[in-house]
Parts: C-alpha cells; structure tokens; sequence
C-alpha cells in the first residue's frame, strides 16, 4: 500500500535536487554575465595600491625596454626632501640611513634599509633585514617583490612611489 | 535579495532533502510512515541554521552558495548512510557537529587566515609527518594494501592524508606567492618546451617526490594524484605556464609507470581495473570482487534507480555484496538507489561547489588567497575524480572518500576545514571596498 507513496518520495526527492541545483547554477551563470558587462566597460588597469595583486606572473617581461622605460622612484613625503622629487632607477639603488643611493633623515631607517634592482625587464624590492621593516602598499614586505607602476614603498616615516 | 537570505532559502531544499529521504528509507525498512523522519529533517536543519547564522554574524560577504551545496551533499551522505547502517549514521552526525565546531573554530583563529603563510615551514612539516604515520608500526594499518589509517587506540581511525592535502596546498600557496615571478623569469627554452630554472625548480621536484613517496609508502595512486594534481594546478595558476603542467604530467606518469609494474599491491589494482570481470581475478582475495559488484548495482540503477533502501547490500548467506559500502562505495549505492539522476545531482552538486571555489580565487585580492583558493578547490575536484572515476571503473580504484558524502570522520571534519577557509577567503575578496 505504501509502495506508491515511496516512489512519489524518490521523484519528490530528486524533483527538489534538480531544482535546488538549477537555481545555483542560474545564479553563478548571472554573475558570468554580470562580470561580462563588467569587461564592456573601458577597460581598467588592477587598481593601483595593491602589490599583493594577482599580476600576471611574466608581467613586464616581454614587453621590455619600450620607448617609455623610465624607472623612477617618487618622493612622496620624506624629511629632507621635496615631495614631487624624483630619483632614475635604472640602474638600482639602495635605501637607507647610511652611505647609499637614497639616504633617508628618518630615525626608523636602519643603515642600509631595502634595495630595489633590476632583474630582467622588472625591478624587485628588497628588504636587507631591516630593524623596522620595508612596507609595500602597507602591507609588509617578506622576500623580493616585483614593483608596479603606482606601488607606493613605505620606510618609517618615509614613503615613495614607484613609476615607470 | 542579500547573499546571506539566499544562503538561507538554499539551506531548505537541503533539510527537505533529509526528511523525504529518512521517509522514503523508513517506508522501506517498516512498512510504515513514521514522524521520526521529520525528527531527523528538523534536526538536520537545526544544525544547518546554527552554521547559517554563524556564517551571519562572522562573515557576512562570503559567497551563499558553498554552505548550503554542502549541506546537500551532507543530507544526501547522512540519508545513504542510514539506509546501510543506523548506527553508522549516528557516528556520521555526531562527526557533523565536529565538523562545523571546527569549522566555526577555524573562522575564529584563523580570521586574518594569511597569518597562516608566517607557518608554512611549520605546516608543510606536520603535513609529511601526518602522510608518514600510517607506516609507523603500532598505530599505523592496512586496508587492503594501503596505508592510509592510524589507529588512536580504544577511540577511532583517523586518515591523517584528508588533513594533509590542506596543509600541502597552503605550503604552496604561501611559496608560490613568493617565487611565482622567478620561475617564470628565469625560465629557458629548450626544444620548444620553456624549463624552469634548475634552482627555483627545486621545490616543485620536492613535491613530485612527495607524491612518488605517497606512493611508495602509503601504496596508493589514488591519493597521490589528488596530491599531485592539486599541487601543479596551484603551479599553473601561479605561473600561467603549461609546460609545467606537462613536465609535470610526464614525471608523474614516468613514475606512476614504474611503480604499478613494481609494486605488488598497486600492479595488483591495476590488474583488477582491467580486466574486473575475469573470474579468476573475481574471487581472488582483494580481486576484482568489489569493483565488479559496484558496476553491477550501478547498471541496475537504471535512470531512476530502484528506491530508497531498495539496493541490496548483503549477501543471503551473510557477508558483504558490496564491501565498504558506506565510504568507497557510496557512489555506486547512491546510482543503484536514486539512478542516474541521482547520481548525476551529487556529482552536478560537487561541480558547482568546486566552481563557487574557482569563482572565489578569481574575485580574491591578493595572490595568496587565489592561489590558495584555486588549490583547495582543485584538491576537491581530484577527490571527487578519484573516487568517483575509480567507482566507475575510470581509473584504478582506490580508497579516498567522495567528499562529505562518504561516511568518516577525519573527511567530514577536514573537508568543512576546507570549507572554512574558502568562505574566509570569499569573504575577504567580496568585501565591498571602504
């Protein structure tokens, strides 16, 4: 007698399953769509002020030593110096308290702070186990990182951009 | 409507899911309809609106649909297992509430999760020594052949390999971020095929040998593909190059090669794959016994299946028709009773999850969490593969379990880790910017 009720439960059952996933899988292909109208727009460039991004990983090295190479370091603010200022990084340079390239006037700086050089096409900043840490976009650096266009590089008191 | 009301509505279909099944299998079982099906129903969905509202309250941007897709492949899981063993069933609900005090548990600590790349030393090292210890002698054992569980005495069989696949994929997460860029920069190109350097290599042999040694010392491919596959998915994701992947398919396949024409137990498994309906390798211990029976009560499933309770397990005489019915082979129980359809709903279920993963990798921030979200989901995606491609007869079973379905604690509760982690993740990823 209840045979009839046992397989309308297994349809009733599965008849829920179904449903249950098609309403997922509507969902997710909405938000396929949403993300597609999001590509029409002008595209945009990652937004600046995230190093931690997930860049492409051969980002910068195909493209190489383009016309417009110019790899600078800006001063934002910094004791000592003109915000605006502008140092050429082509060939490297070091930062710190001591007898180097960018010397800073900032009591957290240790002697011979970060050092940012050239690898490939990219450059890569590089703490040299500083007492008080380099911060890249404030999050802080551990191992070398590749530097994008716009990153902003915080010692202490101290921060620069990074523009190419 | 809000993400999390939607979480909510979804968690319906779920606990609707328990009560129709613990109906259907009690009409079987007695004859009769009893209300302690909406008993179990209402209990399922207490547990349920208890994670919900937790999920509310911690973490209030995470993507809606993970919980309740697994609370559909738990209520399916929790419904099978009770059909095969009460008692079983009883475990697996009280392995449920661990699970979500864990996961809860995970989202206190571990709210800022990218605190867990300061350990990854530390994590990858607990990881190996927890794939080690079955082999230990006196708290490890064998299941036909594999090494894959430790006995805690007098309480209950732990399977250390479900934790270690989280701790393995955090590791490369947490080293890849770092060493990404110089494996692409230094790459050469030899023959058409662009080679990593040598010395950033290392790490990645490192893990090839990890999975060759799985297999050596825990004699099990299954598990050592999910590793190894989880493992280079994370590497393509972080360097975008395939002819890693290639590289690392052939190394793999040179070594899986080697292994199942020398090791007994594995070229035993293979044998059995092949051939399973040959008589002689059909009653030979650990022969093809299981594995054809599996194919047998999933061709009898037809495309409805033959009903709640309606699969025939044991033997008249006593033994087992279908051993390791409750975990192996849940699968091939689920396609007997519920058909292909049924079957087809768990595996379009564990499909949409691992694609709710992928999504949240593609909406994270920052490299880690992508990198770590890609690998956790594809970690599950290979389990999936593994045990529902042995169950069917693609590739040589082995004994991992079917994600939240299967029966076993050490799986519920590391997968609802998992589980945790990638609603951290979705959360911080979805997170409307200040």
């Amino acid at each position: 007698m209840l045979q009839p009720v046992s397989v309308a439960l297994k349809f009733a059952f599965l008849a829920v399953l179904y449903l249950f996933l098609l309403w997922v899988a509507w969902s997710a292909l909405r938000d396929l769509r949403r993300a597609r109208e999001d590509l029409a727009l002008p595209s945009q460039s990652p937004p600046p002020g995230d190093a931690t991004g997930m860049y492409a990983a051969a980002d910068g090295l195909l493209d190489g030593h383009d016309a417009g190479f110019e790899p600078r370091l800006l001063v934002e603010r910094a004791s000592g110096y003109q915000s605006g200022a502008a140092y050429d990084l082509s060939r490297g340079a070091t930062l710190g308290r001591g007898d180097v390239e960018i010397k800073l006037d900032d009591p957290f700086a240790s002697s011979r702070h970060a050092r940012i050089s050239p690898q490939g096409h990219v450059f890569v900043i590089e703490d040299l186990g500083s007492t008080n840490g380099t911060y890249l976009n404030d999050e802080p650096l551990n191992g070398p990182q590749p530097l994008h266009p716009g990153d902003r590089i915080r010692i202490g008191d101290s921060e620069f951009s990074y523009l190419q | 409507m809000s993400a999390r009301n939607r979480e909510l509505v979804g968690l319906i279909p779920a606990s609707l899911l328990v009560t129709a099944g613990f109906a259907g299998v009690f009409i079987q079982r007695s004859g009769a309809l009893s209300n302690v099906s909406l008993t179990y129903g209402a209990i399922f969905l207490g547990l349920c609106l208890a994670g919900h509202v937790f999920i509310r309250v911690t973490l209030p941007h995470a993507d809606p649909y993970m919980f309740p897709l697994v609370a559909l492949l738990s209520s399916f899981g929790i419904v099978m297992i009770y059909r095969i063993n009460a008692t079983l069933a009883r475990q697996q609900a009280q392995w449920l509430v661990l699970g979500l005090v864990l996961f809860a548990a995970t989202i206190i600590f571990f709210r800022d999760y990218r605190k867990l790349e300061r350990y990854r030393y530390t994590i990858v090292a607990v990881s190996l020594a927890l794939l080690m210890l079955p082999r230990v002698p006196g708290v490890g054992y064998s299941a036909n052949g594999a090494y894959l569980g430790i006995h805690v005495p007098g309480l209950f069989v732990f399977q250390p390999a479900e934790f270690a696949k989280i701790g393995l994929v955090i590791f490369l997460a947490s080293y890849l971020r770092d060493t990404r860029q110089v494996l692409v920069m230094g790459a050469r190109r030899v023959l058409g095929l662009t080679l990593p350097p040598l010395k950033h290599l290392g790490p990645v042999l490192v893990i090839w040998g990890i999975a060759m040694l799985i297999l050596v010392v825990l004699h099990d491919i299954g598990s050592s593909l999910m590793f190894y596959g989880g493992l280079l998915a994370v590497l393509y994701v972080a360097t975008n190059r395939v002819s890693f992947v290639v590289i690392g398919l052939l190394a793999f396949a040179a070594g899986a090669w080697y292994l199942g024409t020398h090791i007994v137990h594995v070229h035993a498994r293979v044998e059995t794959w092949l051939h399973p309906f040959d008589p002689r390798l059909y009653h030979a211990p650990l022969g093809s016994y299981q594995l054809a029976n599996s194919i047998f009560a999933q061709a009898a499933g037809g495309l409805f299946g033959q009903g709640f309770g309606q699969a025939q397990l044991t033997l008249p005489g006593g033994g087992s028709l279908l051993p390791a019915a409750q975990t192996d082979m849940i699968y091939a129980v689920i396609t007997n009773e519920l058909g292909l359809f049924g079957a087809t709903a768990v595996l379009v279920a564990s499909l949409l999850f691992i694609a709710r993963g992928f999504k949240t990798a593609l909406l994270a921030r920052d490299s880690f969490s992508t990198l770590l979200a890609s690998g956790l989901s594809a970690t599950l995606a290979l389990q999936v593969f593994v045990i529902v491609g042995g169950v069917t007869r693609v590739i040589p079973l082995t004994g991992v379990t079917l994600p939240f379905v299967s029966y076993g604690g050490s799986s519920i509760v590391a997968n609802f880790v998992l589980l945790a982690l990638l609603l951290l993740i979705s959360d911080r990823a979805r997170r409307p910017a200040r």
